[in-house]
């Protein structure tokens, strides 16, 4: 029988299902050996019986938490879809503030009545990539999701094979599309500390690296500052460029 | 060939145009990308830029693509592997001599033994145009390398004069070519005048300086403790960048990706560089060169020392591209070579590299896997089975003692893994632990299974130097099962040695191999046999008759005479030291002490990097060695 898939969205722009649904014929030789039983962005069929769980978006709400963990339950192998799930992504960045801070601001106008007490309102001080909550089986990262990993990582999983991400930086890739290095043109590039696996997406199109990936496990920080500093880099380009994806990770 | 040939500006534009439009082969040349140079598909001469400094990557590019499908599967028929993909023949136009040289060094590697179908096939469909260096790239030390000018490689070399091109024709598909094509006139003595100046004023256009190539290799011998190799890989990004670019780099790795529907897959190879953490990773887990120092240094000795030692070159033509592309400056080979020879040497050592490599014999191509039946399987404990394994062809494996196969399944990769029966019969056996995907795949498979087997691989044990000797097997854990190979070996020959003793060893009673072998071994007068295992639980006491305790402990058990004897060992990496020493203390010879190594053998045929210990292929002249050879070697023990 072919494993059962559902794929979940937590806080995200489902861009990373949409990447899925992109991915056309590619699809259909998908269903070959996969049995989709719950996918928003395609379907509206829905079933909680299912062995792989596709978690896109980060952890937002206390009830979010609790719905990650029954997926859990319910999954034989939960992977990680996109940068907010596997990182926390973008969503990260609402720790600059408080929660008070943030409701105030996207729901200002709102009456106080409704979101006090009310679940949906009811905010964790900040985003949680869903690893903080359950545990991951595999990662798929990136913002959007690149489909050949996608592939390889799905294969890998359907085949009984460890699916592997890169402990290399984008930097491998990078020179192999042999892109002109964007710190050579002046760019702030995050490249060298990222884990590669979108084939340098970005760099090919002579946009800097922004780390969607999210960092190497064993980033070479200390060797990157040099490197930053002899560009002559600002410390205010450099956090800015950190956070983006990364917010105020642990040693950057 | 013909002597120098030349033609107008015009003329030349006008050739290259007709090559693009009339020649059936894709014309390539450098073009300019941003402030910067790339080989790519020309359009029109005009794209050409024989101006260029030097291009981001080298024309290697052509030869060993960053990615390439060395065969495609069908899962549902795992061994209709189609094998090499067709080949585009193509023209290069603009090679500089430095590239042609670090061709024809990439030659010896992928040409000189176990030769690469895929190279082969793009090399034998390349013509390439050289072109003398117009531009001196500014990190470029061509000059203290001697390769700047080229007399070989090339089946044509054109000098741009102004508003001539003269024509050197290298061969004779160059000299059809230029018939074919193109308009030239021989050239006058004046000319060649011309040319000869062009070429005697281009040392003094590099500023940049390395120490000549015929020191590097003493220099590295003399300096491995130099403060440079901490100072400056302290800065080192790990990303790669300096092997990604070089023209001299060759290693890789190879990866079965499959198609979304699991009906088909490709296993891609693509470049893989020594700098990367995960470049000697195995199986279980285990990092053999995992100090990013040991990496940093590892590469500047390969250039320097390990290459020069096993092809004759020092393998770099610098062309300058790894000072570009390092970001925190450290990759520059003038500037450590010139580092080195300004500071005091410490005690020189060459780590030399034993002349015992093995050639695989040459049928077809060597990386595509061969058909082969899984005859029975065997539990022998919780993470190993035996396997007794068939090729499809019906010929016998034709393996010795020591040597390794490497064992696919498609969809999954390669793994490789020892050959633990005698030679001879139509099977062999191997006991396979449980470590990585393969190997746990593998544990699923039952008789009647297909696996793909390369090989046999490398250089196992020498035989003939044991006839008449005392033989003194020292095996802990996994070693028994390339050890059993040679124990069955030489029991079958039991009358051409003298003491035969076997030392066995494992950390626990359930982890006991070869249980019936054992007996057998037990059983005989002509064989002393020990057995013991690191601990044995309470439970476990009765069921276990042999010894406990380290296997160093039981080694007093046994008494030969050193200088008569040929001490075997294999075991786990921490065994060696400990095992090595005691052997010493009781008078054994190093050149009397055999020992085989487990590195990631990816390839097996001595090209793709991953196995080496300093500039030692364990697949080539490994995995068996005698201490003598490798105790010098810091990677080894």
């Amino acid at each position: 029988m072919k494993p059962r898939v559902a794929f979940f969205d937590f806080g995200c722009c489902e861009g990373c299902q949409l990447q899925i649904a992109n991915l056309e014929e590619d699809i259909l030789k998908l269903l070959d050996i996969v049995e989709v039983v719950s996918f928003r962005e395609v379907m509206k069929e829905h079933s909680d019986e299912y062995d792989i769980a596709f978690i896109e978006g980060s952890i937002e709400r206390p009830m979010d938490e609790e719905a990650l963990k029954e997926i859990r339950e319910n999954a034989k192998i939960l992977v990680a879809l996109g940068a907010c799930a596997c990182i926390g992504g973008v969503n990260k960045l609402r720790g600059e503030w408080s929660v008070e801070e943030v409701r105030k601001e996207v729901y200002e106008i709102a009456d106080p009545k409704d979101i006090e007490g009310n679940p949906y309102f009811d905010l964790l001080p900040n985003a949680k990539a869903a690893d903080e909550v359950v545990k991951v089986d595999a990662y798929i990262p990136g913002c959007p999701i690149d489909r050949a990993e996608f592939g390889r990582v799905v294969t890998s999983v359907a085949l009984g094979k460890t699916p592997k991400l890169p402990r290399y930086p984008i930097c491998v890739e990078c020179k192999k599309n042999e892109n002109v290095c964007l710190f050579e043109q002046g760019k702030f590039c995050l490249g060298p500390i990222t884990r590669a696996g979108c084939n340098s997406a970005c760099p090919n199109h002579n946009s800097p690296c922004e780390g969607c990936r999210g960092y190497l496990d064993e980033p070479r920080l200390e060797a990157a500052k040099d490197v930053i500093e002899k560009y002559g880099f600002t410390l205010e380009e450099m956090l800015k460029a950190f956070n983006m994806f990364n917010f105020k990770k642990e040693g950057y | 060939m013909n002597g120098l040939k030349i033609m107008s500006r015009e003329e030349w534009q006008a050739f290259v145009d007709k090559l693009i439009n009339e020649d059936a082969r894709q014309v390539v040349g450098p073009r300019s990308k941003g402030e910067k140079f790339v080989f790519d598909q020309l359009d029109s001469a005009d794209e050409l830029r024989l101006d260029h400094d030097v291009t981001i990557l080298p024309p290697k590019k052509y030869f060993l693509p960053t990615h390439e499908d060395l065969m495609t599967y069908d899962l549902k028929h795992p061994f209709n592997v189609k094998g090499t993909q067709e080949v585009e023949p193509r023209v290069i136009i603009g090679m500089h001599p430095y590239d042609i040289k670090a061709l024809l060094q990439m030659d010896k590697i992928y040409l000189g033994d176990n030769v690469d179908t895929n190279y082969k096939a793009r090399r034998d469909n390349t013509l390439i145009i050289a072109s003398d260096i117009l531009t001196v790239s500014e990190n470029s030390f061509a000059a203290s390398m001697d390769s700047i000018t080229v007399g070989t490689g090339f089946d044509l070399l054109v000098t741009v004069l102004g508003d001539k091109v003269a024509v050197q024709v290298g061969s004779e598909a160059g000299q059809e070519l230029l018939a074919k094509y193109g308009n030239a006139t021989d050239a006058s003595q004046d000319v060649q005048g011309q040319v000869d100046a062009l070429r005697n004023a281009l040392p003094s256009k590099y500023s940049k300086k390395a120490p000549s190539p015929d020191q590097w290799t003493d220099l590295l011998s003399k300096h491995q403790e130099n403060g440079v190799w901490d100072e400056n890989s302290k800065k080192c990004l790990e990303c790669g960048s300096c092997t990604m670019v070089c023209p001299t780099c060759y290693c890789y790795d190879v990866d079965d990706v499959s198609s979304l529907d699991l009906k088909e897959g490709a296993r891609m190879r693509t470049w893989d560089g020594c700098l990367l953490r995960e470049f000697t990773l195995i199986g279980s887990g285990e990092i053999f060169r995992e100090d990013v120092k040991e990496r940093y240094k590892h590469r500047f000795y390969r250039k320097g020392m390990h290459l020069p030692k096993r092809y004759g070159d020092v393998a770099c033509v610098g062309c300058g591209r790894c000072v570009s592309a390092c970001l925190p400056d450290i990759a520059d080979p003038s500037q450590l070579m010139d580092k080195l020879s300004q500071s005091p040497s410490d005690v020189a050592k060459h780590l030399e590299i034993p002349k015992q490599s093995v050639t695989t014999p040459v049928e077809g191509n060597l990386l595509v896997p061969e058909p082969a039946t899984i005859r029975s399987v065997e539990t022998l404990t919780d993470h190993e089975k035996l396997f007794v394994i068939e090729l499809d062809s019906g010929k016998p494996l034709g393996h010795s003692p020591g040597q390794f196969v490497e064992v696919s399944i498609f969809g999954i990769g390669e793994a490789p893994i020892s050959v633990s029966s005698a030679p001879g019969g139509n099977t062999f056996e191997m006991v396979v632990r449980k470590v990585g995907d393969v190997t746990e795949k593998l544990h699923g498979m039952k008789s009647g299974d297909k696996v793909g087997i390369r090989g046999p691989f490398g250089h196992g044990f020498n035989t003939g130097a044991m006839k008449g000797k005392n033989v003194l097997f020292i095996c802990g854990g996994l070693g028994i099962v390339p050890a059993r190979s040679l124990i069955n070996f030489v029991i079958e020959h039991r009358m051409e040695y003298g003491q035969v003793m076997i030392l066995y060893g494992c950390k626990e009673p359930s982890e006991f191999l070869f249980k019936t072998d054992s007996a057998n071994w037990m059983a005989r007068e002509d064989i002393q046999h020990i057995t013991t295992v690191d601990t044995c639980r309470e439970e476990d006491a009765g069921a276990w008759d042999g010894e406990v305790g380290l296997i160093t402990t039981i080694m007093p058990l046994v008494t030969f005479n050193p200088e008569q004897t040929i001490a075997v060992v294999v075991g786990p990496p921490v065994m060696y030291k400990f095992v090595i020493r005691d052997l010493k203390n009781m008078g054994v010879p190093d050149d009397n002490i055999m020992v085989s190594l487990e590195r990631r053998m990816k390839c097996g045929v001595g090209k793709c990097g991953h196995c080496q210990m300093n500039g030692v292929y364990v697949c080539k002249e490994g995995p068996v060695f005698t201490y003598k050879d490798i105790k010098d070697l810091p990677e080894a023990i």
